[in-house]
């Protein structure tokens, strides 16, 4: 392939003034010996980048500072994460985006665009082949080693039907540029790639970063790729021509994949649910979505699960990740699977030394786009090279559902490579070896000034949605920059950075014209997907419902601290050490602190909540702490991330960043904490009210609130010991009344001075206070009412007697005098075994999804 | 002296019983008898109880047949009963001392589709293994005719390892046999595949019955009255001077002929189990297995 870009800089050249140090001199870049994306080899601008230059300016620390700053923020309000596996903690990492675009030329990536189709239109022939009648090995075009040796060949997909037509919908590659300028395709990924949603989440956040670059640099637009591909999921589905709005599905592996920000993120961008293996079932050969009101028809499954995991019963009988039966639907006709299982076998560098005589075999054409060159030791002919030139390699397992690590040969000492080589011998097939690729750089914006760092570009395809077969090629791509020259980072596991790529032109498409330069903003669909109550997988309710549940319980978590720190703080007030003693000994039955500090005498009040407040607010070890709580919060949010608002998830990460923020301040400062923390809870309380649809997640998110509520009610009268009367009445209710918000309403109709009865009736009883016992128990009633029927399969109906025990608790309630001592102990006594009943039950009744096991 | 071909009637029952309610069973059966030149035969019935909501024949990669079936109603038991006849033919007679030396077998092995299937590694049989190929080595001496050091280790396997039920799961690795010595028909088919997978050799797995009465003159006749299994070895093309895939008994130390009915054959275990299948809900569960393999006619 022509260099264009060295084509072009003769031209650039030709027009510009010459000057003496070359505009990298000027810029403060120093690019290697390697090619550069920004500069050329005498150091003068790429012509490509001189709109971009002229449009943003010089590389000023300060002003890349600001926008570096205002991308850090976007990245953060939009909860860009990847997980890493190897983190123990499992925390996610912010997303390590540079403020430095990558630029192509669009001439440039015609080109490209046109060698990737062809390598998609090759992969989708090869593996119909392989799949199929396996001519390329009766012709000995390929040898059977290279399927039979291959575990990623999945012997109970050869002969499944493709349903929708396409084993291919979407596919991914790496390329890599070396030092003459020529792009090189550095591995496929033909199963599930990754990376697309990230992709188009840089782009949304540079797009407003900076906008007139953007607008000037005539750069092409991602969404119509994804519109197209939106169209192409639906075009797929078996049964399309019958009317029916299909319903395509993105299956996930969960929170726990370090890419499930991800697949929540195409899923709401796409509008399409998010489901885990559990959520479908396969019923008559065909698979459905469990939702709360029964099961729904699913047409097409977007998988992010790898091949071997989606199907435990004819494949990897260990996956808890895939669906029993999928295949077998497959098979019947009934779904479409992008990418079909099976399709990782093309994945696999053993393949590449193939490529030129399978592209000549099935399309009859040469490769557009080389590979880097490649040896499999599975062929008698490379493995001789492979070996003698092990120490300049880099050696990856042949096929990639081996899995394991490749290893740079020029970092291996003498002993282990002597001892990879015995093991290459061993087993020729399993191992493949690669040039190292010399890497073009890019600018990265490091440490005040842009770096010149490798770089590999990920770039995407799907499938037309139009008849015939074609593809589309994203205009861009996910451009990753490695800290070290030598290695090139293509995980997203390893510590890299990544660019936004843009596809710049000098005069703007006429497509594109009519419609607006800006990328369009994330459509939020939480709302509109809580209102389908149709599409409420059992487990997304389960996770809303436990948002509401831990979201309350921090809420009065935190309003004991507040209570608790406010006496700590100010001492002097009346009443403050005495008042200390229930609030101790709630916390204690909360298990907030060990139970010693429960029984403090006042004296000993004040110091013992100074380490109660420690432990209970700061131990990230207390598995009744704050931050425990907020940890489950933001764990229950997460596993709904795609159904919550972008400002609801917003909120939590800001919690959770408030609450780990918390270092043992002086207690002044804890009390300014504690205000913070409280002003976002309430704010992601607001957005309940205010910002959800009133669909059915919405009512379990409620109705979790309300149960965690009640049961708070009931702790409060036990914990301070004020049901069991075991100290004086007065602390304990001046203590309960603040804890339940009720001070002001108290004086407002009772006076000053504290008395049992009334505060008893406005904790329990008064259905004008909404945070009194009896309006919990209504809200709870209610909403269980309006929940949809849950799918019965015994003929316990546990829904129903949810309602029967809220129903006992409201006529106890009804029935009881708050004067009575006995009475409300009785009352409480009862509440306790009833009140956790009412939400197991809910439990068993909505979110029973039970996870498949092999027998 | 020609043996006569002898006709079977199989039953093969399979109780499952579990602790809680099962919402859903899949299952893929083995359970038909697999036709190949020495043997003909068919399925009589294959019931299930309760009966099933799907039930779908087909034939699988490796040419053997296979049932999907799916329970859908809520249930706390399923039986599953296969009744079979067949006709079982004896294999011709083997002169092993004909058969070339290993080594050319070997060379070879990699160029066919169907040899280099089972010459690679397998989810129950992983990669090459260096104590399995010196175990094998024993009796894959240089330039030995391969079907004469084949019957070697088997009768090798047969004499050195003790059949004992107890000493190992489903899932105990070939490694884990071969250092005990001890497991049960699965274990010693997956333990001749790996040594001979470890040499080059092609083998596999060859899911199967037993007549339920040993044959005159045997005592100890192991792997009646449940499934059995054993091996074939590629001893090479008949055209070549081999004698094609040799059925090796381990177990009992014998040649696979008119005592064995084979329902499937695959790379191991895993790709012809009688009966795989997977539960949503259950809990616990209990399992029960019978076979019977009378002569009749």
């Amino acid at each position: 392939m022509p260099d264009r870009a060295a084509q072009f800089q003769g031209q650039f050249q030709a027009q510009s003034q010459p000057s003496l140090f070359g505009d990298a001199h000027a810029l403060g870049y120093e690019a290697g010996p390697v090619y550069d994306e920004m500069v050329t080899g005498t150091g003068r601008l790429r012509p490509h980048w001189q709109t971009f230059r002229e449009t943003h300016g010089p590389f000023d620390p300060d002003a890349m500072a600001t926008r570096w700053d205002v991308a850090r923020r976007l990245l953060f309000q939009h909860g860009v994460t990847y997980t890493a596996y190897a983190d123990p903690a499992g925390v996610d990492r912010p997303w390590p985006l540079d403020p430095i675009p990558f630029l192509l030329p669009h001439e440039e990536w015609r080109a490209i665009e046109a060698g990737l189709i062809q390598r998609a239109r090759l992969l989708e022939l090869t593996l119909a082949d392989l799949y199929g009648p396996q001519r390329l090995i009766a012709d000995g075009i390929v040898p059977p080693a290279l399927i039979q040796a291959d575990p990623g060949f999945l012997r109970p997909c050869h002969g499944l039907p493709v349903p929708g037509g396409r084993r291919l919908v979407f596919l991914g590659f790496d390329l890599v540029r070396g030092p003459d300028g020529v792009w090189r395709v550095l591995a496929s990924r033909t199963q599930a790639p990754g990376g697309a949603g990230y992709a188009l989440e840089n782009r949304v956040v540079l797009a407003r970063m900076l906008p007139d670059a953007f607008r000037n640099c005539n750069a092409e637009r991602l969404a119509p790729f994804f519109e197209a591909f939106h169209r192409t999921l639906s075009a797929i589905a078996p049964g399309a021509e019958d009317g029916r709005e299909p319903r395509v599905v993105i299956l996930t592996p969960g929170p726990y994949n370090e890419a499930y920000f991800e697949h929540a993120f195409l899923a709401r961008y796409l509008g399409l649910t998010l489901v885990e293996g559990a959520d479908l079932a396969v019923r008559d050969r065909t698979v459905f979505l469990k939702t709360l009101s029964g099961l729904e028809r699913v047409d097409v499954i977007l998988r992010r699960v790898d091949d071997a995991w989606c199907d435990p019963l004819e494949l990897r009988p260990d996956s808890a990740l895939g669906v029993p039966g999928l295949l077998e639907a497959i098979r019947a006709g009934t779904v479409a699977v992008a990418n079909a299982p099976g399709t990782g076998l093309t994945d696999s560098p053993a393949l590449v030394p193939f490529m030129p005589a399978l592209a000549q075999r099935l399309l009859g054409e040469d490769l557009a786009l080389p590979d880097v060159p490649t040896l499999w030791a599975g062929r008698a002919e490379d493995r001789g090279a492979l070996l003698e030139r092990l120490g300049q390699l880099v050696i990856r397992p042949a096929f990639s559902a081996l899995g394991g690590k490749q290893r740079f040969g020029p970092d291996l000492p003498l002993s282990e490579r002597q001892a990879l080589a015995t093991r290459i011998q061993a087993q020729p097939e399993a191992w493949a070896a690669q040039d190292v690729p010399r890497l073009s750089t890019a600018p990265v914006w490091r440490d005040g000034r842009p770096e010149p760092k490798p770089l590999v570009l990920r770039v995407f395809l799907a499938a037309s949605p139009e008849p015939g077969g074609g593809w589309i090629v994203m205009p861009g791509g996910l451009a990753r920059v490695s800290a070290d020259a030598r290695y090139p980072a293509v995980s997203l596991q390893d510590e890299a950075g990544a660019k936004d790529t843009w596809v710049v032109r000098q005069t703007p498409d006429r497509r594109a014209v009519q419609t607006q330069s800006a990328e369009p903003a994330v459509r939020d669909t939480a709302t509109a997907a809580n209102g389908r109550a149709g599409d409420l997988p059992s487990r997304a309710a389960d996770h809303l419902y436990w948002v509401g549940r831990y979201a309350e319980r921090a809420e009065q978590g935190l309003r004991i601290l507040r209570a608790a720190n406010a006496r700590v703080v100010d001492d002097s007030r009346p009443g403050a050490a005495e008042e200390l003693v229930p609030l101790l000994r709630l916390m204690g039955w909360l298990g907030m602190v060990p139970t010693q500090f429960a029984t403090l005498p006042a004296d000993h009040a004040p110091r013992g909540m100074r380490q109660a407040l420690e432990i209970a607010a700061f131990d990230p070890a207390n598995p009744c702490g704050l931050r425990s709580g907020i940890e489950r919060l933001r764990r229950a949010a997460g596993g709904v991330r795609d159904r919550l608002t972008g400002d609801a998830w917003r909120v939590v990460s800001l919690l959770e960043r408030q609450a780990t923020a918390l270092v043992r301040p002086d207690p002044a400062t804890m009390a300014v904490r504690f205000d913070e923390l409280a002003t976002t809870l309430a704010a992601l309380s607001g957005l309940e009210h205010d910002a959800m649809g009133r669909g059915h997640g919405w009512r379990f998110l409620v109705l979790g609130r309300r149960i965690e509520r009640a049961l708070g009610i009931a702790a409060l009268l036990r914990g301070t010991g004020l049901a069991q009367g075991a100290g004086p009445d007065r602390p304990a209710l001046e203590v309960v009344l603040e804890l339940i918000v009720a001070r002001m309403a108290y004086r407002d109709r009772h006076g000053s001075s504290v008395r049992r009865g009334p505060a008893l009736a406005l904790l329990l009883t008064d259905l004008d206070h909404p945070r009194s016992l009896a309006f919990q128990l209504d809200v709870i009633a209610t909403k269980l009412g309006n929940l949809p029927k849950p799918p019965v399969t015994t003929a316990e109906s546990p829904a129903a007697d949810a309602a029967a025990l809220v129903r006992e608790a409201r006529g106890l309630l009804d029935a009881l005098n708050p004067a009575d001592p006995a009475a409300v102990t009785a009352l409480v006594e009862r509440l306790d075994t009833l009140l956790p009943e009412v939400s197991n039950r809910v439990g068993q009744a909505w979110f029973s999804h039970a996870y498949a096991q092999a027998t | 002296m020609t043996v006569a071909p002898v006709r079977y009637r199989c039953s093969h029952v399979t109780a499952y019983s579990y602790g809680e309610p099962v919402t859903e069973s899949h299952l893929i059966a083995h359970l038909s008898p697999r036709p190949h030149p020495r043997q003909t035969g068919r399925m009589v019935r294959l019931s299930l109880d309760p009966a099933p909501a799907v039930a779908v024949d087909r034939i699988d990669w490796f040419g053997n047949p296979v049932t999907y079936a799916a329970l859908q109603e809520p249930h706390r038991t399923l039986t599953v009963t296969a009744e079979l006849e067949v006709e079982v033919s004896a294999p011709p007679p083997l002169d092993p001392l004909a058969t070339p030396p290993w080594e050319t077998v070997r060379d070879a092995a990699r160029e066919g589709a169907e040899t280099a299937e089972h010459v690679f590694a397998s989810p129950r049989v992983p990669a090459p293994d260096p104590d399995l190929a010196a175990f094998a080595g024993d009796s894959f001496t240089p330039g030995r005719p391969v079907a004469d050091a084949a019957l070697d280790l088997m009768h090798r396997i047969h004499r050195d390892f003790t059949f004992d039920p107890a000493a190992t799961t489903v899932s105990t690795p070939v490694r884990d046999v071969l250092g005990q010595r001890r497991g049960v028909c699965q274990d010693f088919a997956h333990l001749l595949i790996g040594a001979a997978r470890s040499l080059g050799l092609p083998a596999r797995y060859v899911s199967g019955y037993l007549r339920t009465l040993p044959p005159e003159g045997v005592a100890d006749w192991r792997g009646a009255a449940a499934s059995h299994a054993w091996v074939q070895l590629w001893t090479g093309d008949p055209a070549a001077g081999g004698c094609g895939w040799l059925d090796l008994d381990p177990t009992n130390g014998v040649i696979a002929g008119v005592d064995h009915v084979t329902l499937a054959w695959g790379r191991d275990y895993d790709d012809v189990c009688p009966l795989r299948g997977v539960i949503v809900g259950g809990g616990s569960h209990t399992l029960s297995v019978a076979v019977r393999v009378e002569p009749f006619g």
